[in-house]
């Protein structure tokens, strides 16, 4: 077999002749971009041959490569197949790159009553006078114990096979773990001497892009450590419905369920290290993640989600033992998957909802959860209605000029003078910038909208003569930052195309919530809360997304980041078990409309073009903010 | 019998005044009311705002106009001038529309022509004038101001501003005291957008008609129909920033296969046809001023409008 060598770090990888670069990259643990999922399409995964034999059609590429990259040696990894031994740069703009991962879950007051618990037990040895055999004498113990009855617990047969070495070794003082399944109570463990506060559970954050790790004591609720991970499909595509037909090519599912699993089981390791924990102590985990990806953890087939009429496989939450998918945990320990209402309404967002509270509230609260895709929730605890649909990229700093992702050196906060223009922003981890990220974008559609830079359907005023205002290679641009103060040595700017791609983002996002408000017969007044669910939501600045309209306006203070509800969710989930049963209600309750099937979707989000909203009647505190505005600038 | 036809609408259009006579400081032998109605055309309570307005189009390069319409007026289309005293004399329209066609050209530069044609087109007709400028960012500003100028005091009908191109438009037609047309494809809520970034500029609702924009029949007139009929109730039910009078012109009747394939005297029959069937829908629809190229029209159209606008308020015969 051929034998690929990656520089710079020499990591080697031998690989079957025929394969392409970005397999060996993938065998050799290498995070490639692959936005198109491996189709040769996107250009992200470019890499440097430096030696040995590929077969790679330039030709077929040259829109993608230029001449110069060709002379260079540089092909498509996924594209490139492997000949023989080769040496292969991978560029560092070809690799995911570390990005903010939100694992702040805020702290979450939950009753603590987990579906684990440990015994510690010391049973009196047999006899002649008491020949009662040796499960019964350790199940009669967790009775007297105060646990379960004798007769309620199910003693598998992994289990028993351990029972009388385990009691005879230990002296007769043993840990027997217990934990309540569908089925009923279980014993799932028996272990020598006293391990009793060693019981842990994990929850998980199973996202298409990151996964999170929490390690909670469930003796007393703590927590003991936290992980982060990429999710590793990310090198089979970067988005959901690549990642789906990646599963649906041969041995693609299985591929993809391993990798899934491999990207837990890095989080959960590196959150049991830092809790200085055994990860065998782990007796549950639980996962709350999107409708796909739970599908796929399973190693169920999510071919079905994504054609018509949208269908997912099951609505119910899933039990199995986690070990039988590969999770690297104790052996018998459960594996708890929080439902999904829909192919676009996952387990993440049914943890959404369980973090808001909204379920248990008479409250009428709105939520709202925005990445590539967004999800809307509207109810309260008798009544819910969601709706889920494309927010594009632009939020997230895609199809925008100088828009990235959350990586240090992108600007996250702007504020513009009024009447210089002069923009003064920070950046993540304070390094010179290099682009800007949603939150940025937010800010700065917000200021360039009060400075009157730009008008309401985000075109860029000509008119005024600033150094800042230009006219672009193709259209009007305003400048953030000169080159000098940047890390690319090129001006930082945002064009009227940038703008608009906001704007349809932010308006898809409005023409929602109004949608289901309007479906849901409640005006924005009604409104007592606004949950913004996930990192985006996290770092934006409130004000400004009512400014521009991405969330209908209620006074600033009703609105609440929950961070990631997912993780938040799936904590207490695992804390206490009686929210686990909240779950299956609240999934069945929900009322999915499906916006692409609702004529006034078209109507809503044309209204939701234009900052903040066609409708100014619903935006009065904005409009009397910006009516201000204006008539500063015409005193200027 | 009739039918009742009360209705309790709360809003009312708002009126806009096309032309300056000499004592306001035009040279306008008449000026043009439209708007004011406070239910749909046709039926309903009184007011029921002023007869339709029909205006006659005009083009200062007719190379670029449809060939129907060219030879219908013979010779005079030669010069914009002649064009303008040949309509007031013999086709007797409300309204006549100048559209300055060569400025549409590639390469266009000369400013001080559009100029010199306003005047002439200006000093040629009493009748109050609508004109159309340039299509172009790059030369806008510099059109709009010429015509502007040429027209000042003349309160003419300026157009046509859009949402991506507005400021050029509504900075001539606020020096030199016009008002403007403004005009979005064929939905209610960019009309509704355009009014507003109009207002927060400064024009004065008074000074602008909305132009939704009219398919050719067959070409998707009913989506123009419906956004007119959506745009005047919306009015009708109190939405100020959609209260201004609508202006529809029949600017694509005249290309289509239809009409161009047609030959001899049915090229006109099929023209004048398509006009009038587009023209009088649109008036029905809510429209205060209806535009048409083939001067056999304007007399068809103005009859039909004025037969139904012949309603006694509050049903009856």
């Amino acid at each position: 077999m051929p034998t690929v060598t990656f520089l710079p770090s020499f990591r080697k990888v031998e690989i079957v002749k025929g394969s392409t670069i970005l397999e060996a990259a993938q065998k050799a643990g290498f995070h490639i971009n692959v936005v198109c999922g491996g189709q040769g399409k996107c250009g992200k995964c470019k890499v440097i041959v430096k030696s040995g034999r590929t077969e790679f059609d330039h030709e077929q590429y040259e829109s993608i490569l230029s001449a110069a990259e060709v002379e260079d040696g540089v092909c498509l990894a996924c594209q490139a197949k492997v000949i023989d031994d080769l040496r292969v740069v991978i560029p560092d703009a070809t690799l995911v790159q570390e990005q903010q991962i939100l694992v702040d879950s805020g702290e979450i007051p939950t009753a603590l009553n987990p579906a684990v618990w440990k015994y510690f037990l010391t049973l009196v040895p047999p006899s002649l006078d008491d020949q009662s055999p040796d499960l019964t004498r350790l199940l009669w113990e967790i009775e007297k114990s105060g646990g379960p009855k004798e007769r309620a617990i199910y003693a598998p047969l992994e289990v028993i096979r351990r029972i009388p070495r385990v009691l005879r070794d230990s002296g007769w003082k043993i840990t027997a773990t217990v934990a309540l399944v569908p089925g009923g109570y279980r014993l799932i463990h028996v272990e020598k001497g006293d391990t009793a506060s060693h019981i842990y559970g994990a929850a998980v954050d199973l996202g298409t892009t990151t996964i999170v790790v929490y390690i909670r004591n469930l003796a007393d609720g703590h927590i003991m450590g936290i992980g982060s991970s990429y999710n590793h499909q990310i090198s089979c595509g970067e988005d959901i419905l690549s990642r789906v037909t990646y599963a649906k090519s041969g041995g693609g599912l299985t591929k993809l369920q391993s990798l899934a699993v491999d990207s837990i089981n890095v989080a959960l390791t590196e959150a049991s290290n830092s809790a200085g924990i055994d990860r065998e102590d782990i007796y549950e985990v639980v996962v709350a993640g999107n409708t796909i990806m739970t599908h796929i953890l399973m190693g169920i087939d999510p071919a079905y989600m994504i054609e018509e009429p949208y269908v997912p496989v099951v609505r119910r939450y899933l039990t199995t033992a986690a070990q039988r998918i590969g999770l690297a945990v104790g052996e018998n320990s459960g594996l708890f998957i929080f439902p999904a209402v829909s192919d676009f309404i996952g387990g993440d967002i049914i943890a959404d909802i369980l973090a808001s509270g909204m379920a248990e509230s008479e409250e009428i609260s709105l939520l709202i959860d925005i990445g590539t895709n967004f999800e809307v929730v509207l109810g309260n605890r008798d009544w819910m209605f969601t709706c889920a649909g494309a927010a594009g990229p632009a939020l997230e700093g895609g199809e925008v000029l100088f828009g990235m992702r959350a990586n240090p050196g992108a600007i996250e906060r702007i504020t513009i003078d009024p009447v210089t223009l002069v923009p003064s922003f920070s950046t993540i981890h304070n390094q010179k910038p290099k682009g800007i990220c949603g939150s940025g974008l937010i800010d700065l559609l917000a200021q360039l909208l009060e400075a009157c830079v730009i008008d309401r359907t985000g075109r860029i005023n000509m008119t005024i003569a600033h150094e800042r205002i230009r006219m672009g290679r193709h259209v009007p641009e305003f400048v953030v930052a000169w080159k000098d103060e940047t890390a690319i040595g090129r001006d930082i700017v945002v064009t009227e195309n940038d703008i608009k791609a906001l704007i349809m983002s932010k308006a898809s996002v409005l023409a929602a919530c109004q949608t289901l408000m309007n479906k849901a017969g409640i005006a924005r007044g009604e409104i007592s809360r606004i949950f913004f669910a996930g990192a985006f939501g996290n770092y934006l600045d409130k004000n400004h997304a009512i400014t521009i309209g991405l969330i209908p306006e209620v006074p600033v203070g009703r609105v609440t980041g929950i961070g990631n509800g997912a993780i938040a969710g799936a904590n207490i989930a695992l804390l206490n078990r009686r929210k686990k049963k909240v779950l299956d209600e609240i999934a069945e309750k929900i009322a999915y409309v499906e916006l692409n099937a609702e004529p006034a979707f078209m109507d809503e989000y044309t209204r939701s073009c234009f900052l903040p909203h066609t409708d100014l009647s619903l935006f009065p505190d904005v409009e009397t903010k910006l009516g201000q505005c204006r008539i500063r600038r015409g005193s200027t | 019998m009739g039918i009742s036809t009360i209705s309790d609408w709360t809003g009312q259009i708002g009126e806009l005044v096309i032309g300056a006579t000499r004592s306001e400081g035009g040279t306008r032998s008449r000026t043009l009311k439209v708007g004011g109605e406070k239910d749909l055309n046709g039926i309903g309570n009184a007011p029921l705002g002023y007869p339709a307005v029909v205006a006659y189009e005009i083009a200062d390069d007719p190379d670029l106009w449809p060939a129907v319409a060219r030879h219908a007026v013979g010779d005079a289309s030669s010069d914009p001038a002649a064009w303008a005293r040949f309509a007031e004399a013999e086709i007797r329209p409300d309204l006549i529309r100048l559209y300055c066609t060569s400025t549409r050209r590639r390469g266009f530069s000369d400013c001080a022509a559009i100029r010199k044609t306003v005047e002439e087109v200006l000093q040629a007709t009493s009748l109050p004038i609508s004109i159309e400028g340039s299509n172009d960012p790059a030369i806008d500003s510099e059109v709009y101001q010429k015509i502007g100028e040429a027209a000042a005091g003349e309160r003419i009908l300026l157009g046509t501003a859009e949402a991506g191109r507005y400021r050029s438009v509504a900075a001539a037609a606020m020096a030199y005291g016009h008002s403007i047309i403004a005009q979005s494809p064929i939905d209610i809520n960019l009309a509704k957008q355009l009014n507003i970034l109009l207002r927060e500029i400064g024009i004065p609702r008074d000074r602008i008609a909305i132009d939704p924009y009219t398919g050719a029949l067959g070409y998707g007139f009913e989506y123009s129909y419906s956004v007119m009929e959506r745009i005047r109730t919306a009015a009708l039910k109190g939405d100020e920033d959609l209260a201004m009078p609508m202006i529809s012109s029949a600017v694509d009747s005249l290309t289509i296969k239809e009409v161009r394939e047609a030959e001899g005297e049915d090229a006109d029959r099929i023209a004048v046809a398509w006009e009038l069937y587009a023209m009088l829908p649109a008036y029905l629809a809510g429209a205060a001023i209806v535009s048409v190229r083939h001067p056999e029209t304007v007399p068809l159209i103005r009859d039909a409008c004025s037969s139904l606008f012949q309603v006694h308020p509050g049903g009856g015969e």
